[in-house]
């Protein structure tokens, strides 16, 4: 592991690495240039050949995304910069914006081109009002270098940047329950299809990318598909920020290559646990992903397939670290809570399931709990998330993902640490 | 076009169709709420799951849209989508569906307006589970006022989402809008927006529980002790289609009834509290003359007798006046039998309101107005003027009824008649001014045809027995007519009359049936 160099935050403990001037010194900024000579499908080949995949949560293939917008409409076609990061445990956009707010841009702008984009917005978490007030200053520095604006450094092409700040709704990160805030209205996911490539904000066809994805686009037009390819596994390559947080001596954002085992993220980058004490289970990738226990964490390459195969999956790439001492009921509590917290209300099954699972989890915490809660608990995720037949690889039962976001935790905390479940059931039964 | 599999049945479909729409078409039933025809599709209840072969989860049937698929990936050889709506699995989901949809419910049925034509408790009770598992606290909300019209039981509400959608793409006015987030979400207004827009009370109709409930209905009845009767709403001349729904011949409420040539699936609150406006009013039950300023009641031949003794006398110098708010038949015999000077009473103008949807609320407040003129042409604008000038003495004239006012010219005019006669229910203003008051037929005890201002020719039903003594309007003019002239019954007098004005020709009770006939169409044809 020691071999990776990072990329994307290479230059990040400098001073001034968010300015213009320190970003141009080190290569900013030629990835536009030679983009700009090429026809807008040939960037788009570029990077569907690099296999980027989306590092927001779903990881679908960024180039491949970019490809279903109509080439025969007369429609305006948008971009969103999905900057509304509030994955719990994930933190890595913020550092992108905060650090190489250029880098970004200069994605965005490219994937603007490659999709043929004259506005593009950056819809940004309202809560990251620091990171915000950065994100005028760099759009304020391109327009006058005329990154942006008219005519863009002497090419024919046109392109303005317009930043959303949202107002503190997880739901709005989903993208087109984002697409509906950033038209004013309630921030509803709406149904699929149509997909947002084909009607998306204001019914025109629109591309939602996540910061760190844009991040990527300079560096693969740079050096090249080929070399994008060959940093991690093939199937989803590339540079990869881990967010690292709970029970460790060392949390923090480490840029690694995709396919880092989780051990060495926990043990080498994170500096292990603190105090001597034991791994539990980990979230591998945001609160979203199914949690691993202390065996299968030793034992996970984090990339896409090899975390599915472990019935998780890689998310956000936010992990969570929980050592011996966490009461697993507790945090199962507490993640609940969050989803039911931030469920829309729109479909019955989330609005109503959620808050359900807070109630038994509550009554289990609060020593009430009864025989029946572990099965009850397992069937209503079951219910709002839908986990039929993972053969088949879908499960949702929800107009958006959010209801298998909250059924795939809470689920796999009752199903792996059952016995600490019931224990605090018969416990109590004892005292009764 | 696309062959699709549902069940057992096949089904040749246009392309670019739902699932649902076809299984509604086809008497299929599929449960579902957030659905409603005459909204924009929202999938959220999740009711309306169905399996769909070859796709990985269920989808949601109201947004499941069938094409065209190339021959290669045919379902079978042929089938271009194969649906389950039975299956273990979907039976499943309904069933989970329906569980969180009652976790918070109140199940208070029993004391529950929507009871009996709920689509939550015939779900339950066709798919959904006997008994509740959910042991915790319930979520409880107090009722609250949404308009002076409509209140809201939370409770009951399962966020389907119509009414919200009802009031932004129906009636365009957005004074409802989901409040909160997740399962504190609730229906909402501004406090200075209330829901009191004339089409506010389509709401508690397309509301598919308890929910929104109509202030003017609530606790009055239970649907099960109501007579329903299709019939067609007098208070504008767009005519739209309503059940009535009364007991003991007492009107309870209307409710619209879907006619896409008329008025799309709603009314508007005029007419739908329309009825309110025949209650406590001072009905004529039997014939009266007037006799030294006073009325006494004196019997139907007697009646008939005078007016036939005083046509005969007066001869040419009578005149009549026509209704728009009377029947096509009553208006026809009214001219058949006073074929000289004829006229009408200026009829109620208001304000047009067309809505983004195109539900309209129409200026002209009297229903047939155009089927009056229709079949009276000899009907002139003129007509104090032409009084005058022909030296009138006698006139016959069908009420208007409730509102009709009649202008101080008008009045002068009646009481320098030597012979004034009036059809009508009840004692209107204008009524006092006759020498004869023939007791006619309230407007919802009438059977007859009406035209809309678009040409619509509608059956116009009885909802009401007829009260005292009063008769069918045109079978009054019958009777005063010459016995040979004389119909036998409605259906005979609609074949004379289509004899007469050949647009009206072929018009019967049994083809226009519910939904009527375009005029306009019938001549293009």
């Amino acid at each position: 592991m020691s071999e990776f160099k990072p990329i994307l935050t290479e230059h990040i403990k400098d001073e001034n690495c968010h300015s213009l001037s320190f970003y141009q010194n080190t290569g900013g900024y030629t990835a536009l240039k030679q983009v700009l000579q090429m026809k807008p499908e040939d960037v788009i080949e570029e990077v569907k050949s690099s296999n980027l995949r989306g590092r927001g949560g779903a990881g679908f293939s960024a180039g491949l995304k970019w490809t279903f917008i109509p080439k025969d409409t007369a429609k305006p076609k948008y971009l969103i910069n999905n900057a509304d990061e509030s994955e719990p445990g994930t933190f890595k956009d913020r550092l992108l914006i905060n650090k190489a707010p250029h880098q970004m841009l200069e994605g965005m702008i490219i994937a603007s081109y490659a999709i043929n984009c004259n506005t593009a917005f950056i819809y940004i978490r309202g809560e990251f009002y620091k990171e915000y007030q950065q994100l005028n200053k760099t759009i304020t520095e391109a327009y006058e270098a005329n990154l942006l604006g008219e005519g863009i450094l002497g090419s024919n092409y046109n392109l303005d940047v317009v930043i959303h700040r949202g107002a503190g709704a997880y739901i709005c990160g989903e993208e087109t329950g984002l697409i509906e805030s950033l038209e004013g209205k309630r921030g509803w996911p709406r149904l699929k299809p149509p997909f947002p490539a084909i009607e998306g904000y204001l019914h025109c066809p629109t591309i939602v990318n996540n910061v760190e994805t844009l991040s990527c686009i300079p560096h693969i037009i740079n050096r090249g598909a080929e070399w994008f390819k060959s940093i991690g596994p093939e199937k989803g390559p590339g540079p990869r920020l881990f967010c690292v947080s709970g029970r460790v001596n060392n949390p923090g954002v480490f840029e690694e290559a995709m396919g880092v085992s989780l051990e060495d993220l926990i043990f080498k980058r994170a500096g292990g646990i603190p105090d001597g004490k034991k791994l539990k289970a980990v979230f591998p990738g945001g609160s979203s992903s199914a949690i691993l226990t202390a065996d299968e964490a030793m034992d996970v390459k984090m990339d896409f397939d090899d975390l599915v195969a472990k019935k998780s999956m890689l998310g956000s790439a936010g992990v969570i670290v929980m050592d011996e001492t966490v009461d697993m009921i507790q945090a199962c509590l507490n993640i609940a809570r969050f989803y039911a917290h931030e469920s829309c209300g729109q479909c019955t099954p989330c609005r109503e399931g959620t808050v359900w699972l807070v109630k038994i989890l509550q009554r289990l915490v609060a020593g009430e709990g009864k025989d029946t809660d572990i099965d009850m608990l397992l069937e209503i995720t079951d219910n709002i998330g839908g986990l039929i037949d993972f053969s088949k690889g879908s499960f949702g039962k929800t107009i958006c993902p959010f209801g298998e976001a909250v059924a795939w935790p809470v689920r796999s905390f009752v199903e792996k640490f059952e016995t600490e479940f019931r224990s605090c059931i018969q416990e109590e039964k004892v005292f009764a | 076009m696309p062959l699709l599999k549902i069940d057992d049945n096949k089904f040749e479909v246009e392309n670019g169709k739902t699932v649902l729409e076809v299984a509604l078409e086809n008497n299929i039933e599929i449960p579902h709420y957030c659905y409603h025809p005459a909204l924009e599709i929202a999938g959220s209840c999740r009711m309306c799951l169905i399996e769909v072969e070859g796709m990985p989860k269920l989808q949601v049937s109201c947004n499941t849209f069938i094409g065209e698929v190339p021959p290669d990936r045919k379902i079978g050889g042929k089938y271009d989508m194969v649906v389950s709506t039975q299956n273990e699995l979907v039976s499943k989901e309904r069933k989970n569906i329906l569980e969180f949809l009652l976790l918070n419910h109140p199940l208070d049925c029993p004391v529950c307006d929507q009871a009996g034509e709920c689509d939550l408790q015939d779900y339950s009770f066709k798919y959904g589970n006997a008994h509740s598992r959910f042991d915790e606290d319930k979520r409880v909300r107090p009722n609250e006022y949404l308009g002076s019209q409509v209140a809201i039981n939370h409770n009951r509400c399962i966020l389907c989402s119509r009414c919200t959608r009802f009031t932004r793409e129906v009636s365009g006015t957005s004074e409802l809008f989901v409040e909160q987030r997740g399962y504190n979400s609730k229906i909402a207004i501004m406090e200075d927006n209330p829901l009191d827009n004339l089409l506010a009370g389509n709401v508690t109709d397309i509301c598919p529980v308890g929910a929104l409930l109509s202030t003017d209905y609530i606790h009055k009845n239970r649907i099960w002790n109501l007579k329903k009767q299709t019939s067609v709403c007098q208070d504008c001349s767009v005519g739209c289609n309503i059940d009535v729904f009364s007991k003991k011949d007492q009107i309870i409420r209307l409710t619209p009834r879907e006619n896409h040539k008329v008025n799309g699936y709603f009314m508007c609150d005029i007419g739908r509290y329309g009825f309110h406006k025949y209650e406590n009013i001072e009905r004529i039950t039997s014939p009266l003359q007037k006799s030294n300023d006073a009325y006494s009641e004196i019997s139907w031949d007697s009646a008939i007798q005078q007016i036939v003794n005083e046509l005969e006398t007066i001869g040419d110098k009578f005149c009549a006046i026509a209704s728009p708010y009377h029947t096509n038949e009553t208006n026809y015999m009214l001219g058949r039998l006073f074929h000289g000077l004829m006229g009408t009473f200026p009829s109620i103008k208001d304000k047009e309101i067309t809505y983004p949807s195109g539900f309209r609320i129409s200026g002209d407040r009297s229903p047939n107005k155009r089927g009056m003129n229709d079949l009276c042409p000899q009907i002139v604008k003129s007509l104090p003027s032409e009084i005058k000038k022909q030296n009138i003495l006698g006139i016959y004239i069908l009420d208007n009824g409730i509102g009709a006012e009649l202008d101080d010219n008008w009045k002068k005019i009646l009481k320098d008649m030597a012979f004034v006669v009036v059809q009508s229910y009840q004692m209107t203003p204008l009524a006092k001014s006759a020498d004869i008051i023939l007791p006619g037929l309230a407007p919802f005890e009438r059977e007859g045809t009406i035209t809309n201002d678009k040409g619509h020719v509608q059956w116009l039903r009885p909802s009401l027995q007829n009260q005292g003594d009063g008769r069918p309007d045109w079978e009054i003019l019958n009777i005063i007519d010459k016995m040979e002239n004389r119909y036998v019954d409605l259906n005979d007098l609609m074949k004379g009359l289509g004899q007469q004005f050949p647009t009206y020709s072929d018009i019967s009770f049994f083809k226009l049936g519910d939904r009527g006939i375009s005029l306009s169409e019938r001549v293009k044809a």
